[in-house]
């Protein structure tokens, strides 16, 4: 990981040492100091705290971060304003394809196509319907509305 | 709080964690919870202390103080091994220390 | 959509729908000399954003806009049809906020001078937008008001310049400095944010938005408070900064490598100051002095 910089050194905080020299041993009574040369170990104080006090902080993500998760993104099938009907492969066709799907009146949710990929039937549609608006969702590329939606599904850990 | 089989703390794999000192505190991000964790004194000091080799938390206890001048908080007469063992648990349920409970010959 | 727009801006290009006209006219005129140019309707884009009405009917009878796109808030509250220009510009911040994964994502704004970029990270209301347009004026370039875009492999800084959202006193204040009246946008009055008026960067910052610079100075301003310097710890500025990144537990692993070397890398002040003036005073007395 990254070493210390000397960037910070010319920026006091209250939490770093007092400006003694560094070099050479330091007597005991020199409290909080650190360094510990070849032959004498200065012991440093150390806070133990309360049994009950926990010493530990967990970093709690802001709201926006929760907000974030796939619930809020959605997958329109197909984008909007194709006007054409998906096959059963995923692909867009003419209107008058004959076994083709019509696009679908709302779009899906990043939890709902998470559930779809797992075995369960898209909200409101049939099963080969269903098959045939996934397939079209595995297909998407970078650049297609709800592609970012679908690739953070793919994310580990989702 | 000890149990009679003398629980035992060892480090966890080395990367599993990433551990940053900072100012007062050490930043630690874990792996495999993907959650980042702030330690404040004793506990970065507890996880330079632990090995391979499980320990109890008298062992712990013990070289801590022969590390460092412990500084109680004011509660003079709990046992430093009681404040210890607190600390190992709170590492040991965010799986950023190892507990194996041992039947072994304990303290 | 009936109308759309697409605009690259940093790295990110963003493919505006609306069902109204105007938006997408004020959107052109505002990001005419962005890369690409204004609503070029080429090429993918990164996220779509769309304007949508609250019913069919609300199109055209007391017309109310909906922020829609590949990232919603379903819970946010529509926008007066006045006020369209604002929600694209919302539209855009929810998808990066919600969707960007190429980089660590920080509510800050930053400048950048000499190849080196100084962060400011707040809450609203701390002033690091207005701050950022002073600066962005006053010989500095500007790199972006909302967001700040770091690699966290390389550490670097993408510019991200947006049109600046100016709240209240600062649009006066900006008003006053900026000669160039095309550089703003409608004023939009009586937002659920209060006055809001957009202005366009400085040519340069526009130019150069392809530049990645290196941080050299992170700052937490707090206006409205007597003029003061205090050092903030690293531990302190950590914290600080995961609670200001939109994307830090998203992106794990190098959000923390990235996160802790930036904070290792430079010096973190908080300043507190009562105008503007004495804000870019503040941050010339502490650029001279401590970036690296």
């Amino acid at each position: 990981m990254t070493g210390q910089s000397g960037a910070q050194s010319r920026v006091t905080s209250g939490q770093m040492m007092s400006d003694t020299p560094e070099t050479g041993p330091q007597t005991g009574s020199q409290a909080g100091q650190a360094s510990a040369d070849a032959h004498r170990v200065a012991r440093r104080s150390l806070l133990l705290g309360a049994a009950a006090t926990s010493a530990i902080v967990s970093i709690r993500p802001a709201l926006a971060q929760t907000a974030g998760s796939v619930l809020n993104c959605e997958i329109p099938v197909p984008e909007r304003g194709k006007g054409m009907f998906i096959d059963a492969n995923g692909e867009l066709v003419a209107p008058d394809t004959p076994g083709a799907f019509p696009p679908s009146p709302r779009d899906f949710t990043g939890e709902e196509v998470r559930q779809a990929l797992r075995g369960r039937t898209l909200p409101g549609t049939s099963p080969e319907q269903s098959q045939a608006y996934l397939n079209y969702i595995r297909r998407l590329q970078a650049g297609q509305s709800g592609f970012t939606c679908y690739a953070s599904l793919q994310m580990p850990g989702r | 709080m000890q149990d009679d089989e003398a629980s035992r703390f060892a480090a966890v794999q080395a990367d599993a964690i990433l551990r940053e000192p900072l100012d007062g505190f050490e930043a630690v991000y874990h792996r495999s919870s993907g959650l980042t964790h702030l330690l404040a004194e004793p506990a970065p000091q507890l996880l330079d202390l632990l090995t391979d080799t499980p320990l109890t938390v008298a062992e712990i206890a013990g070289q801590l103080e022969g590390a460092y001048d412990l500084v109680p908080d004011g509660e003079a007469d709990i046992p430093i091994a009681e404040i210890v063992a607190h600390r190992l648990e709170e590492l040991a349920a965010l799986g950023l220390v190892l507990k194996v409970a041992g039947k072994g010959p304990g303290r | 959509m009936r109308h759309q727009c697409s605009i690259s801006v940093g790295p990110a290009r963003f493919r505006i729908g609306s069902a109204w006209r105007a938006p997408i006219e004020q959107l052109r005129r505002l990001y005419a000399d962005y890369p690409g140019g204004a609503c070029g309707n080429d090429g993918a884009a990164d996220f779509t954003v769309r304007l949508e009405p609250v019913s069919p009917l609300r199109r055209l009878f007391r017309p109310s806009v909906a922020i829609a796109g590949d990232y919603m808030l379903p819970e946010a509250a529509p926008l007066a049809l006045r006020h369209a220009l604002l929600a694209a510009e919302m539209g855009m911040n929810l998808q990066m906020a919600l969707g960007w994964r190429r980089h660590l994502l920080l509510h800050a704004s930053a400048v950048e001078r000499d190849g080196r970029a100084v962060l400011m990270t707040g809450q609203s209301g701390s002033g690091k937008s207005t701050l950022s347009a002073l600066l962005g004026e006053g010989g500095w370039r500007f790199l972006g008001d909302e967001f700040v875009l770091l690699d966290p492999a390389t550490g670097m800084v993408h510019p991200f310049p947006r049109m600046i959202s100016l709240k209240n006193e600062a649009i006066g204040a900006m008003e006053a400095i900026v000669g160039d009246p095309s550089r703003f946008g409608p004023l939009l009055a009586d937002t659920p944010k209060g006055a809001i008026r957009h202005l366009r960067p400085a040519a340069d910052a526009i130019a150069r938005q392809g530049e990645t610079v290196r941080p050299a100075l992170l700052l937490f301003p707090r206006f409205g408070h007597d003029r003061a310097i205090r050092p903030v710890g690293r531990d302190e500025a950590f914290v600080r900064l995961t609670q200001a990144s939109t994307n830090y537990v998203t992106l794990g692993e190098r959000s923390f490598a990235g996160l802790t070397a930036l904070i290792g890398a430079v010096p973190s002040l908080a300043i507190d100051y009562r105008s503007g003036t004495e804000a870019q005073q503040l941050v010339e007395q502490l650029f001279a002095e401590q970036a690296a």
